[in-house]
Formats: C-alpha cells, sequence, structure tokens
C-alpha cells in the first residue's frame, strides 16, 4: 500500500487518483494511524518551502515519517517542494529541511548574459540520465515531464543524482539516496510517463 | 530544453463547451467530460478550461464539474470563471486542478493575488486580460465578456500582476477570437519586453503554423488555442485533435531555432 | 429450465429464446442467411452493374454540388472503408457525416481526422444536445430493457435523415454489411431502434425534462415518406463488393494511419461498456455472438476461432469497475443508483408502448417486394 502525505500542501488527490487508475492500492496519509499497512511512501509538494515544512512539521506525520525513512528504509518519494525538503535547507526559507538527502536548494539563475529568465520554470522538459535505476523504465526521456519550480536541490554527492533538466543552467531534477527518491518534476501531472514513474515506483 | 506548451482552451457555458466568436455567437460543442477525456488521451500539455458566464452572473463555479474534469486529467488543468474569494480558489485547488484563472476579481482587487499566493501559492494563480485594440488607444482591458471596458494600459496591469504575485498570465485576444486569422503578434511583440513570468497567448490561431510563428516572435509560451482543437474545416464540424508528439516536437524544434532572444 | 444448446455451424445459441434449429443442429440465422440473404448478396461478387446503376444516380442527382451523398462515418472500420471505396474507387464526392453523441473514444475521433484529411474531404459533425441524451440515457437504465443504446443509435439515424431532408440530399450512404452483420441481434436483444413510440414511452415513464432538441424519427417516415415521396434513398454500397474486414482493417493501417480498435464498438465508450458488460452480465445476452456467427458464415473466422474467444468475458474484469464508475459519473449517477439499475428486474419491450406490429407488416412488405432480405426479429 502506497501512503501519500497529505499534510495540506499538494496535489494529493492526483496521486491517489493516478494509483487507483493503475491498479496500485494507496491511501491518503493525515494522521499516524494512517501509517498503518503503508509499504512506501509519496511527499507531495508545492507553493513555498517554509510554509510546506511549517504544515509537515505540525501535521502530527513527522516523527513517524522520520522513523519510517530513516530506520526502517521505507521507500519515500518526494515531489517538487517535497524534493527540496528531503535536504538540509533551502534559500527560499529559514527553515530546516528533513536531512534525508544530503544538499540544500537554491534559487535558478535568473540571469543569463544579462538576459532576464522567465520564472518558475514552467512546462514539459526532457530529463537525461547519467546510468539507468529502474524508476527510469519504460518512460520517454525526450518527452520528458512537467516542471513548476524556481529552485533546484543541490546534492552534495554527485552520485545522488539520478537525472538532469537544463532551464537556463543544467541541474538535478532527480535525485536518489538508497530508499528515498525526489523528483523536480510533477509526475502526477506528466501523463504516461509519470504515471510510469509512479508505477515503477510502487514496483521496487 | 523547455518546450512552448500547446494548451486546448476549452469555454463551458450551461455545464456544455460552446465555441464563440469575438466572445459571440456560440457554437453547441458539447460533454466537456469526453473533451477532456479525449484530451487526456491526446497527451495535451496542458488543459484550460474557462467557464464564460460564472463572473458575469455572479455565480459559484460548478465543483461538481471541475472534480469530474480533475479526475479525467493527467496533465495540468486551469480553471477559470466566476472565481471571486481566496475560499473559492481553495476549494478549486482542493478537487486537484493545477492552477486557477482569474480576470475581473483581481483586476477590480490585485490586493487579492497577493492574498491567494499567500494561500495556494504564486505558482497557481493565472491573471488573465482580455484585450481588444482600439484605433487610438492602443490595446484595452475588458472584463464581463468584453463588455465592460477596465482603466490602465496592457502594459500596466502585467507590471501589476507581476508585483502583486501572479504566476502566470494569460492574454486573451477578444479580437481574434473565434477568428482563425492568426495571433495578434502586434500584440505579442508589444508585451515581450514587460513580461518576467509564464504567459500565454489565446486567440487567433488557425493551424500549427501559427503556433510556430508565436513561437518564432515571442520563444516560450504557453500556445493556446480553442477553435484549432476542436473544429475541423469549412462546416467548423467538431472534432477534437491535437498534434502527436512527433509533430509537436519538431515544429518546436524548427521554431525555436528561428527565434531571436533568450527565453 | 431449457438446456443450453448452441449451433452446430455458427455460435449462436439458447440464449437467444427464440432459437430454433434443424435435425442436423442448425439454427434459424443460418437457414435465412442461406436462403434469403446468400443468394441475393452473392458475397458481393458479380454486382457491378447494380452498383454502377446505384453509383450513376448519386452522380447524377449530386451534379453541380459540393457534395453528391451523405456518408455516415463513426470512425469504425466499415463506415472508414466504404469511406475510402466510395472516394477512391466509385469518385463520389461524399460530405462525412458524424453524429457526436458525447461518447465518442480518441480512437474513433482519431480515425475520422485520418480519413476526412487522407481523402481530402469535408465533415460536418452534429453535436446531440448531452444534457438530453444523458437524460434519455438514465430513462433507459431506469427502465430495465436490455436495448438501452437505443438514445446513441436513435440519434445516429435521426440526424442523418433529418439533414438529408432539410438539404434536399437525396443519397445516404452507410456502412451497414452482409459480411460482418448478416447474422443480427435477436429483436429480443436490441429491439428496433427506431421505434419512437417506445422511445417516448420508456421516456415519459423514466425520464425528466421534455426532450427539446434530440431528433426523433419513425419508421414510417424514415422508410416509406423519405424514401418514396422525397426520393431519399439509403445505400448499402459495401453490399455490392467483395468486403473482408480483415484485410480491410490492414489496408487503412498501412494508407491512412487507421488505428485499430481493441474490441468490437470501441468508437463509443458506451457502446463499448453496454455490449461488453451490462447486456452479459445482467441479461446474458452477448453480442459476440453474433458478430462471430456472421464472421463465420461469411468465411471470414472458424467456429473454432469464435468458441475459443467466447470462453473468455467480453470485458476486463480487473479494469471494468473504472468503467462502470466513468458511465456513472458521466450520467450524474452514483456508483450505487448505477448499481440498483443493474439489480432492477430484467423487462422487454413488450413491457412499453411499441410499434412492433407496423415493423412485422412492414418486413413483410419489403421481403415480399424484394426490398429487403432477412429481416430482424
Amino acid at each position: 500500500m502506497i501512503g501519500v502525505l497529505d499534510y495540506g500542501v499538494g496535489n494529493v488527490s492526483a496521486f491517489l487518483r493516478a494509483f487507483y487508475l493503475n491498479g496500485v492500492p494507496a491511501k491518503a496519509v493525515s494522521c499516524p494511524d494512517d501509517y498503518e499497512s503503508v509499504s512506501k511512501l509519496i511527499l507531495p509538494g508545492v507553493g513555498a518551502f517554509d510554509s510546506a515544512m511549517e504544515k509537515l512539521n505540525n501535521s502530527g506525520l513527522r516523527n513517524k515519517l522520520d522513523h519510517l525513512v530513516m530506520q526502517e528504509n521505507t521507500p519515500l518519494l518526494g515531489v517538487c517542494i517535497g524534493m527540496h525538503m528531503l535536504g538540509r535547507a533551502s534559500s527560499e526559507g529559514n527553515l530546516d529541511g528533513l536531512g534525508y538527502i544530503s544538499g540544500v536548494t537554491e534559487k535558478l539563475k535568473r540571469k543569463i548574459d544579462n538576459e532576464v529568465m522567465v520564472l518558475p520554470h514552467m512546462g514539459w522538459n526532457e530529463v537525461s540520465i547519467p546510468c539507468d535505476d529502474v524508476i527510469w523504465e519504460g518512460i520517454n526521456l525526450k518527452e520528458g515531464f512537467y516542471f513548476l519550480h524556481s529552485y533546484a536541490f543541490l546534492p552534495d554527492q554527485s552520485n545522488s543524482i539520478i537525472g538532469c533538466s537544463v532551464y537556463s543552467e543544467s541541474f538535478a531534477c532527480a535525485i536518489r539516496s538508497s530508499n528515498v527518491y525526489g523528483f523536480q518534476f510533477h509526475p502526477e501531472k506528466s501523463l504516461s510517463n509519470g504515471i510510469k514513474l509512479l508505477t515503477n515506483f510502487a514496483k521496487i | 530544453m523547455l518546450r512552448p506548451r500547446i494548451t486546448p482552451c476549452l469555454l463551458l457555458r450551461n455545464s456544455g463547451l460552446v465555441k464563440t466568436k469575438q466572445f459571440t455567437d456560440d457554437k453547441y460543442v458539447g460533454d466537456p467530460i469526453n473533451a477532456v477525456k479525449i484530451f487526456n488521451e491526446k497527451s495535451v500539455d496542458e488543459l484550460l478550461v474557462i467557464d464564460i458566464d460564472a463572473s458575469r452572473l455572479g455565480i459559484d463555479p460548478d465543483y461538481s464539474v471541475i472534480e469530474r474534469l480533475a479526475n479525467e486529467s493527467r496533465m495540468p488543468l486551469c480553471y477559470g470563471g466566476g472565481i471571486k474569494t481566496v475560499r473559492q480558489a481553495e476549494r478549486i485547488i482542493q478537487l486537484g486542478v493545477e492552477k486557477v484563472a482569474i480576470s475581473s476579481a483581481v483586476l477590480e482587487s490585485p490586493l487579492l493575488i497577493r492574498q491567494l499566493s499567500e494561500t495556494i501559492g504564486s505558482q497557481s494563480i493565472v491573471g488573465v486580460l482580455d484585450v481588444k485594440k482600439s484605433i487610438f488607444k492602443g490595446y484595452e482591458i475588458y472584463i464581463n465578456n468584453g463588455k465592460k471596458k477596465i482603466k490602465g494600459s496592457l502594459i500596466y496591469w502585467i507590471k501589476a500582476f507581476q508585483e502583486y504575485g501572479a504566476g502566470e498570465i494569460l492574454i486573451n485576444s477578444i479580437d481574434r477570437d473565434g477568428m482563425q486569422n492568426g495571433y495578434d503578434l502586434e500584440l505579442v511583440k508589444l508585451t515581450k519586453k514587460f513580461i518576467t513570468i509564464p504567459v500565454t497567448f489565446l486567440g487567433g490561431a488557425s493551424s500549427l503554423d501559427d503556433i510556430g510563428d508565436l513561437i518564432e516572435t515571442f520563444g516560450v509560451a504557453g500556445c493556446a488555442a480553442g477553435s484549432l482543437f476542436v473544429f475541423k474545416g469549412k462546416y467548423r464540424a467538431v472534432l477534437i485533435s491535437y498534434p502527436s508528439f512527433i509533430e509537436k516536437y519538431e515544429l518546436v524544434l524548427n521554431r525555436i531555432s528561428k527565434f531571436k532572444g533568450h527565453f | 429450465m431449457t438446456d443450453h444448446r448452441i449451433c452446430t455451424r455458427c455460435v449462436m445459441d439458447t440464449s437467444d429464446s427464440l432459437i430454433d434449429f434443424d435435425d442436423v443442429g442448425v439454427c434459424d440465422h443460418c437457414r435465412t442467411y442461406d436462403q434469403k440473404i446468400a443468394p441475393i448478396w452473392q458475397m458481393g461478387e458479380g454486382r457491378d452493374d447494380e452498383l454502377a446503376t446505384i453509383v450513376d444516380r448519386i452522380k447524377k442527382d449530386g451534379r453541380g454540388k459540393d457534395f453528391d451523398c451523405i456518408l455516415g462515418m463513426s470512425g469504425g472500420i466499415d463506415s472508414s472503408y466504404l469511406l475510402y471505396l466510395v472516394t477512391e474507387k466509385l469518385g463520389l464526392k461524399p460530405l462525412v457525416f458524424h453524429v457526436d453523441a458525447g461518447w465518442n473514444s480518441q480512437i474513433a475521433v482519431n480515425n475520422i481526422e485520418r480519413l476526412v484529411d487522407g481523402l481530402g474531404l469535408d465533415l460536418y459533425t452534429h453535436v446531440i444536445d448531452w444534457q438530453e441524451i444523458k437524460s434519455l440515457q438514465r430513462a433507459y437504465f431506469k427502465s430495465g430493457v436490455p436495448h438501452i443504446d437505443t438514445p446513441q443509435d436513435h440519434a445516429f439515424f435521426a440526424t442523418m435523415y433529418k439533414f438529408a431532408a432539410d438539404n434536399k440530399i437525396k443519397n445516404i450512404v452507410t456502412g451497414g454489411n452482409y459480411s460482418t452483420e448478416c447474422v443480427r441481434n435477436p429483436k429480443e436483444w436490441m429491439y428496433h431502434q427506431s421505434d419512437s413510440m417506445q422511445l417516448r414511452d420508456i421516456y415519459k415513464q423514466h425520464g425528466d425534462a421534455p426532450l427539446k432538441t434530440y431528433p426523433i424519427t419513425n419508421i414510417l417516415w424514415h422508410k416509406v415518406y423519405l424514401p418514396y415521396f422525397k426520393g431519399i434513398k439509403l445505400h448499402r454500397l459495401l453490399d455490392f463488393l467483395p468486403y473482408d474486414k480483415e484485410s480491410a482493417t490492414q489496408f487503412l493501417v498501412d494508407n491512412y494511419g487507421f488505428e485499430r480498435y481493441p474490441q468490437k464498438h470501441f468508437e463509443s465508450r458506451f457502446t463499448r461498456f453496454y455490449e461488453s458488460y451490462w447486456l452479459t452480465e445482467k441479461f446474458g445476452y452477448d453480442t459476440r455472438k453474433v458478430q462471430f456467427s456472421s464472421l463465420i458464415l461469411t468465411g471470414q473466422m472458424s467456429r473454432e476461432e469464435a468458441l475459443m474467444k467466447l470462453e473468455s468475458p467480453a470485458y476486463d474484469p480487473n479494469t471494468v469497475h473504472l468503467e462502470f464508475e466513468y458511465i456513472a459519473s458521466k450520467l450524474d449517477m452514483s456508483k450505487e443508483e448505477l448499481t440498483e439499475c443493474f439489480e432492477l428486474p430484467n423487462r422487454t419491450y413488450k413491457d412499453y408502448a411499441n410499434q412492433e406490429q407496423l415493423y412485422l407488416l412492414g418486413t413483410r412488405a419489403l421481403n415480399f417486394l424484394g426490398k429487403e432480405l432477412g429481416g430482424k426479429r
């Protein structure tokens, strides 16, 4: 059973719907009891870093989440702000991140050769991968995924990077450290590629 | 490379889809849920659904229809029409919609954008400008289906939306609506200097070539179209269409290479 | 309790309660084919002269006009192949006529686009008011009868006839054909969809707001008045040429980018659900038996293959609940409400007002005049 953390941030129903239509058992996790029988977790995220961290910290879900991910190695997939939250901190805010993957989040470069880049990075972009990971199986990387963000994760270890994309500069759009995955784009809104990614995650 | 979005735009009236010409003369297009289902299967980049009566009539958005549309969309969905309060916007986002498009409410009170950004986040706010060209005064802004003029120039409002924290701007040409005579490229060129957030243009697209022209003129933008993806041929026969991924990719690659400037 | 018995030649069986077997176990559907249909149809061979007469008439009627006939196009293989034949082989200028009842699948829409573009033709679409057809479909579900696809079918024909009459178009071309449809659904399973008295009575008893724009035809109008008084004729041109479904499909795939349907009637999401699930599970009527039997009789399928296919359900048991939910949701019903309809006692067309006698009389007359072969029973 996949548990989609419902802490008041992110398109929880889109994840649940995507899993439901593809025969993957999934439920929303809004209180600690809901962790029951969950074997994998999704951390959705949208909006501002501090707002999301605060809501997660106050949701009552935080302690068990830390335990499941760090002690029991429960697979976790963080999306967009959910990915930023996996790190230590973000220049977008003041609160600490979860610290599951070593790294910080910084704003995408706004100026290239004196031209102002439009932010947020919004739309469909392709992904390139340094090496195979089961999560990418059956995915059309050229078609890519839907992005919507102004900040990007900078991992301390380059081998945490499992996917890159380019907007003004190259940035890590997919990271992984052991049981924890982070994706900058929105698989729940990326058509067949997104569904494939989510069902691949469910099969790990 | 970030690709320009090619976005079908569907208009809702009395729970059914319609298509207009210069904001009048509507033709019935059918059931919105089946249309969205077909667009989903055609893998569209994103979808824009606008209720054209809700604001004018002062009625609430139809949450039941919105929820069902969101259920069928595995790609980003933007809904507009009748949104006047933070509570309404929040409810719509919770139904699974990515973005809300707002016109009259933010033109009457731009502070609403800031209030919304504090709850649903900037990225989910699309400020809509319906524009009509006047002979002496350039482009003017309208609300209520093009019937009531608003003070302030196009540039003034683009800057205001950006300052108050909108995540995207949708510029809709009333003159070109349903006319299928190409996007208003003068309008497009005019806005380029002032826009610092994502923008989408709507009104006039009659072919993929027109979309190509928009890309060549502006660079990466949202290229929205209604009639193009919903009608076919000289009898304006209702038939949903959308370019395949290859067609889209080739068009974009070809035309972006001709664009001079930055995104 | 009657034992289950199946025809020794085709695969129709006692789920058709009026089926009748001869002393070697061959059913009456097969006998009707042998005696009434095959001798005239001749598998579409050697009918060039008849075809030429019809084509000449169509060309003459259409002289000086933008198009000489309208062709009813669903996006399915029959109407798609017919469109190709009529345009490229017979030299006609059809207006492609499509009726949108709100259930088009993406494949159907795509196929229509490819054929229209590939053949350089004009398309005309009539969109039925969704709120009205939804009300009608809800009424049919509540009525308990098996023929709940009548709202779509009735609308298709009524719209085409009305369009032809309003625009003074003398020739309508449709993809109905003996090659894949020589065995017809028993009336018990799918009663005459053109019977407007039945439609009105079902709606009166189970419908809601009055129908204002939904197109209604009636059998006398389109089978007698239009052809004999207005000269508007329906032509089933696929009957005048050899028509092999599989090679026709492959041809369109190779030359027009036609996309195959995973199942029959996949053009309409509603029809697919209705025939594969509702009709089979609620009534025990499996229309695949009718379709396969037609293909067996016309040499396009072996009985063994048909029997093998009939062993698995017509729907995918893993995903049918998703279809069920979609249908319910689209018709503004909860899953529970649609389930209640499913559990209603099974009714028949006889439970509602109908013009069956008129149809029986009409069929006899047309058979006598040689204008129709076989006929629905």
